[in-house]
């Protein structure tokens, strides 16, 4: 539907309409990018009245060339695409496989996507508290249950790849809900004269999904993976909730958030460094943009060869 | 509607817009600078004063308390105090600083100074707080009489001028000790590096977990065995000067020494799970008897005593070493103080604030409650931990991690943590953990020396 608004100024009309919206944008999100941007070249600390100089390239200089701690930032910016994989892979999975399970005409299905749904409305603190308690490792209930066995662990406090690989199963966990509710919701709009058709064709279940459920769930395929590559890609609350800043841990965006905001030392004093974490968060910014903008590539010429 | 009213509606909302986003708040008048002894005014008229202050149990009770009766006292006056952890102390008092969101804010003692041999290093955040003007210079002011003066220069003053009055000095190199068990086992209150280790032994043989400590928050870990890097390193300015100038190494021979009774500490005398417990549950578990001793800081007194009011402790030096001579430090930082924001609008208020907690019977009530060594020289720590502390109090030194300031481009692992052993970190060989510490440090020496 379009609307006609006829001739002179009233053909303005629509764009002094999205002006507002516009102007909201720019500065809520692409404002503060472009500062972003502009203060990855200078030394800036984040405190208003503080003099703020043009440094050109020496942040980025410092984060990806200046002694060991730019190999200790690699090192985090690998750690961030392990956990971009692990988190998007699984929670892929197991989001598809929930939402083709309480899709099926089961008694209490409801309360089961209800229940699978439910960590996503708990927020970040909340989802971080319960883990911590139950991972307490003096008598929480993962500590009894694995002393049942003769074993004991430190969970989140003990060795950083443990700790790490925890934090992956929390995200995973507060995050599923998400995934499974597009899967239901991509499933639920696939006509299921199409399952009949096939069906009398005699496709079995392994065909029904490879042929039908599959194919038809592009949309919702696409969206799921989108939205897991970049959420985990730039993931920091749990780590900062459930781990803090540990040797081994660090993701990029919670190396940015730490840096920023002057908690790297382990010092009360440390310095705020706004400009450095700008330049990280820049470096961060491009990783998202081309692993996103690849995908997304990758996922529309998909789309059309599957759809039309 | 006609499409000219829809024309005349349009560019009104854009207009709207553009106001309500270009407008800002008239900006609040700079508070004139300190001069001349004066005593603070009441404010004019109703007041809401915003303090901040970070989450320390016992000083939080007392600063609801001491609220409560300064609200009574001056009754247009409203207090609307926010707590936060202390790690996040300094974010939020940027944040609220730049927001001009708050009045009156608790600042640790001004420490991690750049050196003249230290080489692009950033400033300390409260360095760039008051270089940006956005704490009140308070020189002049009644109420700083009361304070030592050492305090006042050393933990709150800048280029001359005072910024931040310190509330009291707190030990971290200290073990609290369980009396009752060390009598039912016939042990000796350690005094040496050996006494502990068989201290230790003797408990983990009995079934009691030698330590505990709140690892949750990570650093009360390796903050409890600062007290061990002080017994080899009494002069700790002069710990960090040989560092960054190449005379002492993390993996030379004394300090090798360090890394090996590190982890001794973390593998053998922490006690299985530690790394779970939360700071401020670390005392509780301590007073409960279920562990021997409990490294930590003066602060954690009155946390124990609320715990247990009947539980018998004492606290002593880490005796890190086998002479007992170099165990008679407590090292330790200024603690908690107060500055006020040099752009509140609610100065009188603030500084009415500071002037009624500085009283003399005001400041001796907030001693007694968190256990600080006092900044005021009329005030008397007679509590247990002033006490336990007592005899060492000439032997008080600034710590090693308040000079510290870490080169760019150092490694994250050139730090003398005792948490990078197993089972709170991957390392279980102390040479090969003291050469990556110092090839960490070393890395960025050679960039900011290049």
């Amino acid at each position: 539907m379009s609307y006609h608004f006829g001739r002179g100024w009233s053909k303005l009309i629509p764009y002094l309409l999205l002006l507002p919206g516009l102007l909201f944008y720019f500065l809520i999100a692409l404002g503060p990018s472009i500062a972003t941007a502009f203060y990855s070249f200078t030394d800036a600390t984040g405190i208003k009245g503080a003099p703020v100089h043009w440094i050109g390239f020496e942040n980025y200089r410092e984060f990806l060339f200046m002694g060991r701690a730019s190999v200790d930032n690699l090192e985090a910016l690998k750690r961030t695409l392990i956990f971009s994989v692990a988190v998007t892979f699984i929670q892929f999975g197991l989001g598809l496989f929930v939402a083709l399970i309480v899709n099926q005409n089961l008694k209490g299905s409801n309360i089961f996507r209800t229940i699978y749904f439910m960590p996503v409305i708990l927020g970040v603190v909340i989802q971080g508290l319960m883990w911590s308690l139950f991972l307490y490792p003096l008598g929480g209930p993962a500590a009894k249950l694995l002393s049942l066995l003769g074993l004991r662990s430190e969970f989140l406090g003990g060795p950083p790849a443990q700790a790490f690989a925890w934090v992956i199963f929390i995200q995973i966990w507060a995050n599923m809900g998400i995934t499974m509710m597009i899967f239901l919701a991509g499933l639920q709009t696939i006509p299921s004269e199409l399952y009949e058709a096939a069906r009398i064709d005699g496709a079995n279940t392994w065909q029904l999904f490879a042929n039908v459920t599959w194919p038809l769930l592009t949309p919702s395929v696409n969206t799921n993976l989108l939205l897991n590559i970049i959420g985990s890609l730039q993931a920091w609350q749990l780590f900062l909730v459930l781990v803090g800043y540990r040797n081994g841990t660090q993701v990029l965006g919670y190396l940015i958030y730490a840096t920023g905001f002057g908690q790297t030392s382990g010092s009360v004093t440390s310095s705020f460094r706004q400009g450095y974490a700008a330049a990280a968060s820049i470096v961060l910014f491009l990783l998202v943009l081309v692993i996103g903008m690849t995908v997304q590539y990758y996922l529309q010429r998909r789309e059309a060869r599957i759809l039309g | 509607m006609s499409k000219k009213l829809l024309s005349l509606l349009s560019l009104l909302v854009v207009f709207a817009t553009l106001l309500a986003a270009c407008g800002s708040p008239a900006a609040p008048t700079a508070a004139p600078s300190g001069g001349g002894d004066t005593a603070p005014a009441q404010p004019a008229g109703k007041v809401t004063l915003r303090v901040l202050v970070h989450q320390n149990p016992p000083m939080v009770a007392f600063m609801e308390e001491f609220n409560k009766k300064f609200q009574e006292k001056h009754p247009n006056i409203v207090v609307d105090m926010s707590v936060v952890n202390a790690n996040d102390l300094s974010t939020v008092s940027q944040t609220r600083l730049s927001a001009n969101d708050i009045d009156v804010l608790d600042i640790f003692g001004f420490s991690n100074a750049a050196q003249p041999y230290m080489k692009q290093v950033d400033p300390p955040n409260w360095q760039q707080l008051i270089e940006a003007g956005l704490l009140m210079d308070l020189t002049g002011q009644d109420f700083l009489k009361y304070y030592d003066e050492s305090a006042l220069k050393d933990a709150g003053s800048y280029n001359g001028k005072v910024y931040a009055v310190n509330l009291g000095r707190v030990s971290y190199s200290g073990i609290y000790y369980n009396k009752k068990l060390f009598e039912q086992y016939n042990l000796k209150v350690p005094t040496t590096w050996s006494e502990l280790v068989t201290a230790c032994e003797t408990f983990k043989a009995a079934g009691i977990p030698c330590m505990t400590a709140g690892g949750k928050d990570g650093w009360p870990i390796f903050v409890g065995a600062y007290g061990l890097i002080g017994s080899m390193y009494p002069d700790q300015a002069a710990l960090v000067e040989g560092l960054w100038t190449g005379k002492i190494k993390w993996n030379d021979e004394k300090s090798l020494e360090m890394w090996q009774k590190m982890q001794v500490y973390a593998r053998d005398m922490m006690e299985e799970g530690a790394s779970g417990i939360a700071g401020d549950a670390a005392p509780g578990r301590f007073a409960s008897g279920a562990v021997a001793m409990f490294p930590g800081g003066t602060w954690y007194a009155p946390a124990i005593e609320a715990a247990q009011p009947d539980f018998d402790w004492g606290y002593i030096p880490f005796p890190g070493s086998d002479n007992p001579e170099d165990n008679k430090y407590l090292f330790g930082k200024y603690d908690q103080g107060w500055a006020i924001a040099a752009n509140t609008p609610n100065k009188e208020a603030a500084l009415l604030y500071l002037a009624e907690f500085s009283d003399p019977a005001n400041y001796q009530a907030f001693v007694n409650a968190v256990g600080f060594i006092p900044t005021q020289p009329t005030a008397q720590l007679n509590t247990k931990i002033g006490a336990e502390v007592a005899p060492y109090l000439a032997n008080f030194r600034v710590g090693y991690e308040q000079y510290w300031v870490a080169p760019k481009g150092a490694g994250q692992f050139a730090n003398p943590w005792a948490s990078y052993f197993k089972p709170f970190g991957t390392d279980d060989d102390p040479k090969a953990l003291a050469d990556k510490v110092q090839a960490d440090l070393q890395a960025g020496l050679d960039a900011v020396n290049k």
